[in-house]
């Protein structure tokens, strides 16, 4: 705080990004889907449990299951690389580090969530 | 990062030791954080044995130290019944106001520290300038475009009582101080103490400009900091609830959405 | 002496002091464009308007009808005649405004089902002069100060006053033709001395409650102003009217509101008599506070006191009920379950008579301007200085101020004081040169007192100076008592020169600012006990056993008194204006007064 210029100016910084509702709303509703679609995601795996992997690949093969099972995981990226993105910007000030740390998360979310998706859908469709 | 231990020259170390005057009735003891900025040694803990015969509240026994034992100690205080803001500290790790805290709440030794997170000015002084700053960033004030009346603007007294519980902060600073979002991130987080007074204008029904209130705080940073941490509510030594204000808060940015 | 480097500020007008009256005079100047300075020793919302509690008086007539000639009178016969009748006409017409004004700033009042501002009963308030009784202090629920002073501090942002935040003013800066030019003043959390100059300073540094072991005052209620212009070789005014509120929490001394008896709280004796009925029939507990503490101190003198030492009352707020108490007093349901560990909806407080608030001040007119006695002029001006608020002496509440009569004062003068400012000031005149020395004396006292090594620490002395004056210069006073208390003020003052300090910094030396306060402190509890002991007569707050009765004929004027480096005392007098500014009103002869 050893700096001239004036608090107002310090207090004020780049003023408001207009933003921040949207990013606040999608973690509250990916976190509802998730408490649903996690309640399910047990369930399936409890009726699974002595089922070996037959049993588990026809389960996931069904297209409700698979349906869900897709909505689960996206939820699941996007809420966690929500939620990892707030704790970056907590904790990290050094701006490149930030920034690259922001963008790894993301282009991790997103590519973790494709290969998911596409190991379900290659069940589901029989692949 | 944001810093979780503190830098070498904060470190405290022990400090002096000032025994009870003989006969105490009702002896205490207090740990008090010392710092002064001329010496350039590092913070030290005071400790000092009081006989708190006299001495209802955490105040009282600060001025005795200062009055009987040594002058030196800095602290602010002012009104002395907790409405001025002056003496808020942290006292057994809670940020409260020390005119208003009975010694008898208090348990064990008594420790004494000033508001965490916030440079200190001086022993028992932080340094509030930013916290400030930050109340007139928000434009804390009536805004209005329409003439006024010759007489009072009308007020129900239903809109009236969505005041209560928000215009009485003090801006003591204690429940922003006790949030760790503020800590990390003061410099752009508003923190509890602010974000109540924003809301305090933004549920003034007197009040024209409520939608730029709402512009101006949606931020990330400014607002959504809050992660609902709820350290200001139990901390407000008037009984407050900033988590409360800030939840409204966002809330009606949500709702101006649609 | 160490070499001090001074910073210098050009300002048109300097404020000292950021309470009601200083921040209303601070945004007042601002938005006439006159480039303002205000200095305060805290931070501006922890000065100690923000503990006033009951309310603001107007006569709104929200509540009833009402009529601004109702508040006159009833001013100058809570002030038992000793109020300058120009200056309460102003005040009291500028009530309406003013309040209207602070509802406009935002101020959160509570509010009366059709909206408007809630008004409630207060001491020594009727209508149609003393026949009903009137509700005239605009409320905010008990904290009104705390509201109002917020609200100025909001309005000081909005007009961008700029503030010096915890800067002690140390002394006055005079030209060789007696014009104030500026202050200097030491900046506690860079430890560096600034002088500011302005073509006027503004005095609005609140009372001196702190010469009293128990009062409602805030630790820095320290009378700076006065201090100041003591220094300076001027007099201060009214000095031996000190009021005792009747209702200080017993022990602590936080102030309980009248508010309380307003909404129909009472107070009760040791055999659980409603006392006041005998004191006051018509307006019973209502009645204004000098009777109140008088009624009180007699009740407890005469053995009808409460506690093991029978030496309370108790205020009873009951039957209030809890939703009366939530509405419209929770501030003190919170000050007497933290302070006197009592459930107001069960069990009734315990109070006192506890010193509150100074009538006597800097003596100024109603514009604010610091006025002294020339020749033949009794209200030559002071060029440059200005007084506001509790620092001043209008004298608009004469010998006792009626309760919410003080957070008007405030906001009329302080508004008064800048339109003033801005009728003799053009904005931006250069500043006249001031000699190399001008400083000389006020720089060698900070030093001196700074590396101060006798032998009697501040504290000592402090408590030294509130034992004397809580013991004889109380409720009640004697020729005795006074004599006594003359010499034992006297000895603590000259106590002073072996004062010691421990802390030599100049950062938050907390030290020091406890002994400068307490210089200002002594000076003025000098003039208070001697300007007692002179004036044999009981007017208002100054009751003397010896002399019962008010003597109109030889002393309805205000005491003008000097205190000297050595602590001598010199007396003079200024006649009481016996005048109204206008033909609206006239002006109230001086007869019993009863409630």
């Amino acid at each position: 705080m050893s700096d001239l210029r004036n608090p107002l100016q310090r207090a004020r910084g780049l003023g408001s990004a207009k933003d921040g509702v949207q990013h606040w709303w999608r973690q509250r509703v990916t976190a509802a889907a998730l408490l649903v679609l996690g309640i399910w995601f047990v369930l399936l795996v409890l009726s699974l449990l002595h089922g070996g992997y037959a049993a588990a690949h026809a389960a996931l093969a069904h297209p409700l299951n698979a349906a869900l099972m897709i909505a689960f995981l996206i939820a699941l990226f996007w809420h966690m690389q929500l939620g990892v993105q707030v704790v970056i910007e907590d904790y990290v000030h050094t701006r490149w580090v930030e920034l690259t740390l922001q963008i790894l998360v993301r282009f991790f979310a997103v590519l973790a969530a494709l290969l998911a998706i596409i190991a379900v859908l290659r069940i589901a469709l029989g692949g | 990062m944001a810093e979780f231990s503190l830098p070498q020259n904060s470190k405290v170390r022990k400090g002096e030791h000032h025994p009870a005057p003989a006969g105490a009735k009702k002896p205490r003891t207090f740990r008090i954080y010392r710092w002064s900025p001329d010496d350039n040694r590092n913070p030290r803990l005071d400790t000092f044995e009081l006989d708190v015969s006299n001495c209802p509240m955490v105040l009282d026994a600060l001025l005795k130290i200062k009055n009987e034992v040594d002058a030196t100690l800095t602290l602010r205080r002012s009104c002395r019944e907790g409405i001025c803001g002056s003496c808020a500290m942290n006292i057994n790790g809670v940020n409260t106001l020390a005119c208003t805290t009975g010694l008898d709440e208090c348990k064990g030794d008594i420790s004494i520290y000033p508001l965490p997170h916030m440079p200190v000015v001086k022993d028992l002084v932080p340094d509030l300038t930013h916290f400030y700053a930050q109340h007139a960033a928000v434009r804390p004030w009536l805004r209005t475009e329409s003439a006024a009346p010759d007489r009072e603007r009308l007020q129900s007294p239903a809109d009236r009582k969505k005041l209560d519980g928000l215009y009485e902060c003090i801006l003591c600073a204690c429940c922003s101080t006790s949030c760790p979002s503020y800590w990390w991130n003061g410099d752009r987080y508003l923190g509890p103490a602010i974000l109540l007074q924003a809301y305090r204008w933004i549920v003034d029904s007197r009040d024209e400009d409520t939608g730029t209130r709402l512009d101006e705080l949606e931020d990330p940073f400014k607002l959504y900091r809050c992660h609902t941490i709820m350290n200001c509510t139990r901390t407000c030594p008037k009984g407050l609830n900033p988590a409360l204000a800030i939840a409204e808060i966002k809330k009606l940015i949500l709702e101006r959405r649609g | 002496m160490d070499s001090y480097k001074i910073q210098q500020h050009k300002f048109d007008v300097v404020v000292v002091g950021a309470g009601g009256s200083g921040l209303r005079a601070t945004f007042g100047l601002a938005e006439k464009g006159l480039s303002t300075a205000c200095i305060s020793k805290v931070f501006p919302t922890r000065s100690h308007t923000v503990a006033a509690q009951g309310g603001i008086a107007s006569a709104l007539g929200n509540m009833g009808e009402d009529d601004w000639r109702f508040h006159f009178y009833d001013t100058i016969k809570g002030s038992d005649w000793l109020a300058d009748q120009d200056a309460v006409e102003y005040m009291c017409r500028e009530a309406i405004p003013a309040v209207i004004e602070l509802e406009h700033y935002g101020v959160p009042f509570s509010r009366t089902e059709d909206g408007k501002i809630y008004q409630r009963p207060f001491g020594g308030m009727t209508t149609h002069y003393g026949k009903g009784t009137a509700q005239r202090t605009c409320a905010a629920a008990d904290r009104t100060g705390h509201a109002m002073l917020h609200t100025l501090y909001q309005q000081a942002l909005k007009h961008q006053a700029q503030f010096f935040v915890e800067y002690f003013a140390l002394d006055l800066v005079f030209d060789s033709e007696g014009a104030c030019r500026g202050v200097l003043a030491w900046d506690l959390n860079e430890g560096a001395l600034h002088l500011f100059r302005g073509h006027a300073v503004v005095l609005a540094t609140g009372g001196y409650g702190r010469t009293y072991f128990s009062c409602t005052s805030a630790h820095t209620c320290t009378g700076d102003g006065g201090g100041m212009v003591l220094r300076a070789g001027l007099p201060l005014q009214d000095m031996e009217f000190v009021q005792f509120h009747p209702t200080g929490v017993y022990g602590a001394g936080c102030l309980i509101t009248e508010g309380v008896r307003g909404e129909g709280g009472y107070l009760t004796n040791g055999k659980g008599e409603r006392f006041m009925e005998r004191y006051a029939p018509s307006a019973k507990d209502l009645a204004s506070r000098d009777v109140v503490s008088r009624a009180m101190t007699i009740e407890i003198r005469e053995g009808r006191g409460i506690g093991e030492h029978k030496d309370h009352m108790h205020l009873n707020l009951m039957h209030l009920g809890s939703e009366v108490i939530r509405e419209r007093l929770p501030g003190i349901a919170e000050t007497a379950r933290i302070f006197a560990g009592v459930d107001v909806s069960k069990d009734p407080i315990p109070v006192l008579p506890t010193a509150h608030y100074n009538m006597g001040g800097i003596p100024t007119n109603f514009h604010g301007e610091v006025v002294q006695r020339k020749g033949d002029d009794n209200d030559a001006v002071v060029p440059g200085l200005f007084a506001i608020g509790e620092a001043a002496c209008v004298s608009v509440h004469g010998a006792n101020r009626l309760g919410s009569n003080s957070l008007l004062d405030l906001v009329v003068f302080g508004r008064a004081a800048a339109n003033r400012c801005a009728e003799l000031i053009r904005p931006h005149t250069p500043h006249p040169d001031l000699p190399a020395s001008v400083l000389d004396t006020a720089l060698a006292r900070f030093d001196g007192l700074r590396h101060a090594k006798g032998s009697t620490p501040t504290a000592k002395l402090r408590l030294d100076m509130q034992r004397t004056m809580q013991r004889d210069a109380a409720v009640f006073r004697t020729g005795q008592t006074l004599r006594e208390g003359c010499a034992n003020i006297d000895k603590v003052y000259a106590g002073f020169g072996d004062v010691q300090v421990s802390d030599r910094s100049l950062v938050w030396n907390s030290d020091l600012v406890e002994t400068l306060e307490l210089a200002n402190l002594l000076g003025q509890a000098v003039a208070t006990m001697h300007s007692a002991e002179q004036r044999t007569e009981s007017r208002g707050a100054h009751a003397r056993e010896d002399f019962p009765d008010r003597d109109d004929a030889n002393w309805q004027k205000h005491t003008l008194s000097w205190v000297n480096d050595a602590g001598e005392t010199r007396f003079d007098y200024r006649p009481v204006h016996m005048y109204t500014m206008s033909k609206d009103v006239d002006v109230v002869p001086p007869k019993k007064r009863v409630y």
